[in-house]
């Protein structure tokens, strides 16, 4: 089946199945080639009580820094208790990631306050999202501060999803930082695959790129996440577990089965199975999620993993679109189907609103006015179940 | 109260104007297809309401509908750049809502959706080359929109008497009131500049128009005063347990103090049974229904109790018998 993936210019196209997407994390060796493993006294969910079942780290290189990162970083930012945090370091986690705009700066004074004693065994991460170079190096001062550190090992630009965003004087920053040793590799965060990776790949001014990544997303992205490790850049993943879950509300049937599942942990398991991510920071509420995604770094990708993570794509059956391209000239009115429905998963799936609208907004102009509720029947006809009528409606109401 | 009592016209509202902006506010689930239900003929079917019957519940749907429709409207109201001399809007009003939000606030979103973010509406508001961005959240609930002032707010700097609270910086001024939680912060202009006038000109007139009470929440002043640096409510997971679900948590220049609320006693006391497994070292305290002590990893001398429905000790004092000694203080506090 071919799958194609076609942002600024159809840049790539991958031949597998969303299946097949899946499955490729069971042939990977869960321990990459550049990862070792250790073992350290785990503690049991009483806090800290002591049991005899050993904690399983697996660490990994991230691209050229030579930072040698567990696989389960920590991400800080909707952390309950300065303890979880400590805790995790305790039990060996070595990356902890913050941000100058959590909670105007007060996840940073936390997480500061949390690894003071450990600070030079630990990989910090912090990002601003200032847009020149004197607000960004103001920011980067105030981060120090408040981390109660007088260095970052990487300073993300924050969530940068056009190269537009990005200007020679905001990398120039980054570099007066690290001659200024405030800093000791510069990043990128972005929410836009995968034209923000394409772009890194070839600008090179990145040591290490934080990048949206999980099982819910197109096949095609795992081509661009490895163009970008190949250039020596590390990469980060986020938002492993696929935002969905959250956005299900507690009382939502799926949200208990995906809970009661464990499809959490399989979806960062099936993260950690592709050896170009480095290191992933799923955000981690207490202790309870801490002690269940320890578990992602000794567990494998297995079967049941994937049959969990298939079962939940079933339930986005209906929505998401294989761009198998049976539908091509079906529509009465001349709408591009495969393309208005790529264009939706880009927010319905991948929380790419503004990215979504804008390729909605490059469509031919007569997109904007038709409406699919005027039509008394549908003529397009999905093979694969997806309901056409009313993701077009909803593409409509969205962005038109 | 009548029906027409509860009514909460916008300020803004004038009837001319309804069709126009209708069409830009869809109406709630509850009205669609409202006009499905209203013949304009009797009724031929004998199992038909008659029309003294129907006509008053048309009515009543419709004065239902118009609240609920108005709504957006009334909080617009609270967005102008007019409110202070010499500023101008910059730009459309934006809004979002839980599925956007990330477009917005980036990772930062999830900071907002955890204590029950509903919706937000902001503009930008420019005056020669600096420009503040206005964003005002609605939260749910007032105890929701003071949490995540107390928890966007620096515990260093003092809480201004803007709605619930509120905190004046030089280039940001956040606030709660009601149910909503405000932002104005200068995102554009000089980084030494100094806006504090401005920005409580903004507030003040803001403060004014929003809907809802200005005084924390109650069980704030529960919390022994003396030495407390910061108050803040935890959406989820207190302590970073999950068993603790949600609750307030006081910090001290020793120790924390926290108080949480379960649905029932019982619920309750099985949450402080499962508590008491996980510190199987604690022993006895005699404080309210139930009540043990004990040292614990990375909550160090703690010491928790049960009065009904809530749950509330001390942690991170230098031993458990420190910890105790304040809970026994904290107890009768607790209605």
């Amino acid at each position: 089946m071919l799958h194609s993936f076609p942002g600024k210019g159809a840049t790539m196209t991958l031949k597998s199945s969303r299946r097949e997407f899946l499955s490729a994390g069971l042939m990977l060796p869960v321990a990459a080639a550049a990862s070792n493993t250790g073992l350290l006294q785990a503690t049991d969910k009483a806090l800290g009580k002591p049991t005899n079942s050993p904690v399983k780290l697996d660490h990994r290189t991230l691209g050229k820094t030579g930072l040698n990162l567990t696989t389960l970083g920590f991400g800080c930012m909707i952390t309950s208790d300065p303890s979880v945090i400590t805790r995790a370091a305790d039990l060996g986690i070595n990356y902890f990631d913050t941000a100058r705009v959590y909670q105007h700066g007060n996840n940073e004074r936390m997480v500061g306050a949390a690894l003071a004693a450990k600070r030079k065994q630990l990989i910090l991460s912090t990002k601003s999202i200032s847009g020149d170079k004197a607000a960004l190096l103001k920011d980067l001062d105030t981060s120090l501060a408040e981390l109660k550190t007088d260095y970052v090992d990487i300073w993300y630009l924050h969530a940068k999803d056009k190269p537009t965003e990005i200007r020679d004087d905001m990398i120039e920053a980054q570099h007066i930082a690290r001659q200024q040793g405030k800093i000791r590799f510069a990043g990128m965060s972005t929410h836009a695959l995968p034209e923000m990776l394409e772009w890194t790949a070839q600008k090179k001014a990145f040591d290490v790129v934080l990048t949206v990544y999980n099982f819910a997303m197109d096949p095609a992205m795992e081509k661009a996440i490895a163009a970008v490790a190949a250039t020596g850049t590390g990469v980060v993943a986020m938002k492993v577990m696929a935002g969905g879950f959250r956005s299900l509300k507690p009382t939502d049937p799926v949200a208990a089965k995906l809970h009661r599942d464990g499809a959490m942990l399989s979806a960062l398991k099936w993260v950690l199975s592709k050896p170009n991510i480095g290191t992933t920071i799923p955000s981690m509420t207490d202790m309870d999620q801490l002690d269940e995604n320890l578990r992602a770094m000794s567990e494998p990708f297995s079967t049941r993993d994937e049959k969990i993570l298939s079962a939940h794509l079933e339930q986005i059956k209906p929505l998401y679109c294989r761009m198998c391209g049976q539908c091509d000239g079906a529509c009465q009115k001349g709408l591009q189907v495969a393309n208005t429905l790529r264009i939706l998963a880009y927010a319905d799936g991948y929380r790419q609103f503004a990215l979504a609208r804008e390729r909605f907004q490059e469509l031919p102009a007569h997109h904007a006015a038709v409406r699919c509720g005027d039509c008394t029947e549908c003529s397009v006809k999905c093979p694969f179940g997806v309901q056409v009528s009313a993701r077009m409606a909803r593409a409509q109401e969205l962005f038109a | 109260m009548t029906v027409q009592q509860r009514i909460s016209w916008p300020r803004n509202f004038k009837v001319s104007g309804l069709a126009a902006w209708s069409e830009t506010h869809p109406k709630p689930a509850l009205c669609q297809g409202m006009t499905s239900v209203m013949p304009k003929s009797r009724p031929k079917s004998s199992g038909a309401l008659a029309p003294e019957v129907l006509f008053p519940l048309q009515v009543l749907l419709v004065l239902i509908c118009l609240t609920l429709a108005t709504q957006p409207a009334h909080a617009q109201a609270y967005l102008d750049c007019h409110f202070v001399p010499g500023w101008e809007q910059s730009g459309a009003k934006r809004q979002y809502t839980p599925d956007n939000l990330f477009d917005y606030r980036d990772g930062a979103a999830e900071g907002y959706l955890i204590f029950s973010f509903a919706r937000m509406q902001g503009i930008d508001c420019q005056s020669g080359s600096t420009t503040l961005a206005i964003d005002v959240s609605d939260m749910t609930d007032a105890d929701s929109a003071y949490g995540m002032f107390a928890s966007n707010r620096d515990p260093n700097q003092p809480i201004a008497k803007i709605g619930m609270g509120g905190q004046l910086l030089a280039q940001s001024l956040l606030f709660a009131k009601g149910k909503y939680f405000v932002e104005i912060i200068q995102t554009d202009g000089s980084p030494t500049a100094d806006q504090t006038a401005t920005l409580q000109a903004f507030a003040a007139k803001m403060a004014q128009l929003l809907d809802g009470r200005d005084t924390p929440p109650e069980t704030l002043q529960w919390f022994l005063s003396e030495n407390q640096t910061s108050a803040r409510l935890v959406p989820e997971s207190v302590l970073g347990l999950k068993i603790l679900r949600r609750g307030y948590v006081a910090k001290y220049s020793e120790g924390q103090a926290f108080i949480v609320l379960e649905d029932t006693p019982e619920s309750a006391a099985e949450v402080m049974n499962k508590l008491r497994a996980r510190y199987p070292d604690s022993s006895p305290a005699q404080i309210a229904d139930d009540a043990f002590q004990a040292k614990a990893p990375y909550l160090d001398g703690i010491c928790i109790f049960r009065k009904g429905r809530y749950i509330a000790g001390y942690t991170n004092l230098s031993d458990a018998s420190a910890a105790t000694a304040q809970a026994t203080q904290l107890a009768p506090r607790i209605p």
